[in-house]
């Protein structure tokens, strides 16, 4: 998919706006989080204050009321009908107040049997009982006690009211006192105000935070006042309240709050898993520690909610605009795909492809015009190929033809090898072009001439082609007139200059090489002198040269000589070679043309005339090829024979004299001296009686005798397939100048070839024995 | 090439002419066994091959030649050879032919041969 630009562009844009959106929506959160917490902490402190505000307002009503009625104890003297009346107006004012007493101090004016009226609510209404009746010392009360020993307003620790409200009550005592006449002040009473702990309750109860909330009034004492646990009330703090390992903290933070300190410590939730958290702090009023226990999970609740949901809004407002975004760009690429389609098509070759179609003028609507453009010019472009192309392919057709046919005027249509027991030639041209105007060209004239010709026309390609085929016509028409080299080349001169307004020229190498003597006769026309690979050196050959072939009529042409040997090279060149560049610019010249002529020199000559183009090609490397090459080697074998005729003779058939019967009569023929011919007659015999002995020939076999002669020597070859025999080695030599008795009857015939003949050869080749017998007339002595 | 022989006796010297025409070759030389043969078995005195027309001779023919001077010496006679052709001479010549063999370079010196050992025979009468 991330293939495709519309997965792409789905990929990177999402990616971005999930960064984008992601980076605002945690922003934002980061900073909605800080508010929720400070709104809940001031919530929390609301709550707080607000049931606090409440139970201190309450019990502050509860202390005036008490403290009035004592200002105004102490001021007056009542009786008792008047006690019981105020008692009376304080609870049905104070709503809060469940009951209350004035308690006389016995000791007080003379009333040992005390008097205490107690007032209490009971049953909806307010009902009256005297605390001292039956003889009851209430002046033994905690509630009387404390009050006296503090000599102030003091809030006496909880207790059960037996005998007079019969409930859990927690009480607010004020000492009141009188002064005598004398001024001394003695106590005359303790007022009380008794607050039911179940009234407390039901305050301290409405503070809660959160549903596990819960909230603890404690006395100064340590006792529970009030508690969600109503087991608790009345106990002891530590052990009602706190798990084990909480009341370290739990002591430590009361005595701190007893002290006026505010406190907030971690307890573990009495009522569910997880931390809870413990605000302690002292009412104004009453110095009672007053302790708030939440859940942090069940406060920051809604700061999780929060979270949740900005989570759950911000993925599904990414999963609507990876929508968006999906939708958009496939609407946006659509037209694109289309469009990568149609060029699939047309990179097949179906340009005939439609296109989408778009609207507007944007990018896309402009890339698709131009691509109709393309299409539309592609189309004719084509069109316009193919008809090149067909008259490209006609005008190859026709020069590879044309080729073919300039080849075929060359021997062996480009690259000859010919070969003849006297020499070996080999030549090769290769144009520049599909045609070109390089030329060679050889033919054996009589048996006596070997005539070679190698050419070079002015330019290349076509033009030279045709004037190179002019030139090897005129060559073969002129072919009986060439006796010399010089006259063949000036013939040639006026032959090729007639009509030639063109000025196309031709420089020419014309050489005869005499068969005989070995001798070459040269002419050349301004061509690249020959060079001679002869016993390992290779030099060029010394030659006075003519004009150019074709450029002024009745020219003269110098005839230059060279006498070849046995063994010789020679390799006859155009211009095609020596000014061959590479890519430095550098010609390879005549002097890399000797060395690679020398170092092939032991080479066969196709081998190495191949190994010098080889050389060529490697030279030049990309340059591509200037000019036609062409290059012509001619190996010098051996001269030619005037004589080289041969004949079988059978073993058995044939009497051992017919081969030299044979070989007289040959020698007859030839007009050989006699006494030379009896010699050789008799080196024959002694031959041929020697194989017929030694070589165990089968029955029918036959032994061929060979005879070579030219101008210097003759040449007896005898060949035969017996077993293997040298006769030089293995004949037996009788001892010469013995006298008659000790004289050897045999062994005479080897003396006589060694003797009568001056170079004598054994060869075993191909399981045959070859003999060669050599006589030079000049050793031959009448 | 062919070989004619004819044997010419001269009773008076005890002398066989043998006159040896045309080639000896492998092919002739062993009818010319035979007929030497023949004429060794004569047993004269002196045989002498007159070589006049003597064209060719090979080794096949000098065997014929040696082993005859051979047997003439046995017998206590001699063979000599006359009338050599030069390029007949040079065969000898190279195999350094029996140096002991009576050689007449013509009829002349065979003559006179012949008369020194008829006068030598007299002189000894």
């Amino acid at each position: 998919m991330t293939n495709t630009i519309t997965g792409k562009l789905i990929a990177v844009l999402t990616l971005c706006l999930a960064g984008i959106h992601g980076a605002s929506v945690y922003t934002d959160y980061q900073l909605s989080r800080a508010e929720i917490l400070e709104r809940v902490r001031l919530e929390s402190l609301d709550t707080v204050n607000a049931v606090v505000n409440d139970l201190e307002y309450w019990l502050d009503g509860v202390q005036d009321s008490t403290k009035l009625l004592a200002r105004i104890l102490t001021q007056n003297k009542f009786s008792p009908p008047e006690l019981n009346q105020l008692l009376a107006n304080v609870l049905i004012d104070q709503d809060e107040i469940y009951g209350a007493t004035i308690a006389l101090n016995p000791d007080f004016e003379g009333n040992p049997r005390g008097f205490a009226p107690y007032y209490y609510r009971k049953n909806g209404g307010i009902t009256y009982v005297d605390l001292a009746e039956d003889g009851r010392e209430y002046w033994q009360k905690d509630w009387y006690t404390r009050a006296v020993a503090a000599a102030k307003p003091v809030w006496i620790e909880p207790y059960f009211d037996a005998g007079g409200g019969e409930i859990l009550m927690t009480t607010f005592s004020v000492p009141i006192y009188h002064s005598n006449a004398q001024g001394l002040r003695s106590l005359y009473a303790v007022i009380t105000a008794d607050v039911a702990l179940e009234k407390l309750h039901t305050y301290l109860q409405q503070l809660r935070l959160g549903p596990s909330g819960r909230s603890i009034l404690i006395s100064r004492g340590g006792i529970v006042l009030s508690s969600d646990r109503h087991d608790a009330i009345v106990q002891n703090y530590l052990e009602a309240l706190s798990a084990p390992q909480d009341r370290d903290v739990w002591q430590r933070s009361f005595e701190a709050t007893l002290r006026g300190e505010t406190l907030v410590f971690p307890i573990q939730c009495p009522a569910r898993l997880g931390q809870c958290s413990t605000r302690i702090s002292t009412l104004t009023s009453t110095g009672w520690p007053v302790a708030v226990l939440y859940s942090q999970d069940e406060v920051l609740s809604p700061l999780r909610s929060y979270g949740t949901k900005t989570i759950f809004i911000g993925l599904a407002t990414l999963l609507l605009m990876a929508l968006a975004i999906s939708l958009i760009s496939r609407r946006l690429t659509k037209p694109l795909v289309a469009l990568a389609d149609a060029s699939d098509s047309m990179a097949q070759g179906q340009l005939e492809v439609p296109l989408p179609r778009v609207k507007g003028k944007d990018e896309i609507a402009r890339l698709v015009q131009s691509f109709g453009a393309m299409q539309r010019d592609l189309k004719s472009y084509i069109a316009d190929l193919e008809v090149a192309t067909a008259g490209k392919a006609r005008l190859e057709g026709e020069l590879a033809a044309a080729t073919q046919i300039q080849m075929s005027m060359l021997p062996q249509g480009g690259e000859a090898l010919q070969e003849s027991g006297q020499y070996s030639l080999w030549a090769k041209v290769r144009p520049a072009k599909s045609v070109g105007g390089d030329l060679y060209t050889f033919y054996q004239h009589g048996d006596e001439e070997l005539r070679i010709v190698v050419g070079d026309v002015s330019d290349k390609g076509v033009p030279a082609a045709l004037f190179m085929a002019k030139a090897i016509s005129h060559i073969q028409q002129f072919e009986e007139e060439f006796q010399s080299p010089s006259r063949g080349v000036a013939l040639l001169n006026n032959a090729l200059e007639k009509g030639n307004d063109n000025c196309m020229f031709v420089t020419l190498f014309f050489g005869v090489i005499n068969l005989h003597s070995l001798e070459m006769k040269f002419s050349s026309a301004g061509h690249t002198a020959p060079s001679l690979f002869r016993a390992g050196v290779v030099t060029a050959v010394n030659q006075e040269t003519g004009p150019a072939l074709g450029l002024a009529e009745d020219m003269s042409y110098p005839e230059n000589t060279l006498q070849l040997a046995q063994g010789d090279r020679l390799a006859i060149y155009t211009d095609g070679i020596d000014e061959a560049f590479n890519d430095s610019a550098e010609m390879f010249g005549v002097e890399r043309f000797n060395t690679q002529l020398q170092k092939t020199g032991e080479h066969k000559i196709a081998q190495a005339g191949q190994a010098i183009f080889q050389q060529i090609d490697t030279f030049a490397g990309d340059m591509p090829q200037s000019d036609d090459i062409t290059l012509m080697l001619v190996d010098i074998l051996s001269t030619l024979e005037y004589l080289s005729t041969r004949h079988n003779f059978s073993c058995n058939a044939d009497k051992p004299g017919s081969a030299c019967d044979w070989l007289n009569k040959l020698l007859e023929e030839q007009s050989v001296d006699n006494s030379l011919a009896m010699e050789l007659v008799l080196v024959t015999e002694e031959i041929m009686t020697n194989i017929q002995k030694y070589a165990q020939l089968p029955a029918g076999a036959d032994i061929e005798l060979q005879v070579n002669a030219n101008s210097d020597r003759v040449e007896l070859v005898f060949t035969d397939a017996g077993i293997h025999f040298d006769p030089f080695k293995d004949s037996h030599r009788a001892h010469l100048g013995s006298d008659i008795d000790s004289a050897e009857v045999g062994g005479l015939g080897v003396h006589l070839i060694t003797r009568l003949t001056d170079r004598q050869n054994y060869q075993r080749s191909n399981n045959k024995n070859i003999v060669r017998l050599e006589k030079f007339f000049s050793s031959f002595d009448k | 090439m062919k070989l004619t022989t004819t044997v010419d006796i001269d009773d008076v010297h005890d002398l066989a002419r043998v006159c040896v025409i045309g080639a000896l070759n492998t092919d002739t030389a062993p009818e010319f066994e035979q007929q030497l043969q023949a004429v060794l078995d004569n047993s004269h005195e002196l045989t002498v091959l007159d070589m006049k027309e003597l064209d060719y001779i090979s080794s096949a023919g000098l065997r014929v030649i040696f082993k005859a001077a051979k047997q003439a010496k046995n017998a206590g006679n001699r063979l000599a050879a006359a009338n050599r052709k030069p390029h007949i001479d040079k065969v000898f010549e190279i195999l350094k032919a029996l140096p002991d063999m009576a050689v007449f370079a013509n009829d002349e010196e065979l003559d006179d041969y012949l008369e020194a050992m008829q006068n030598k025979v007299k002189s000894e009468q």
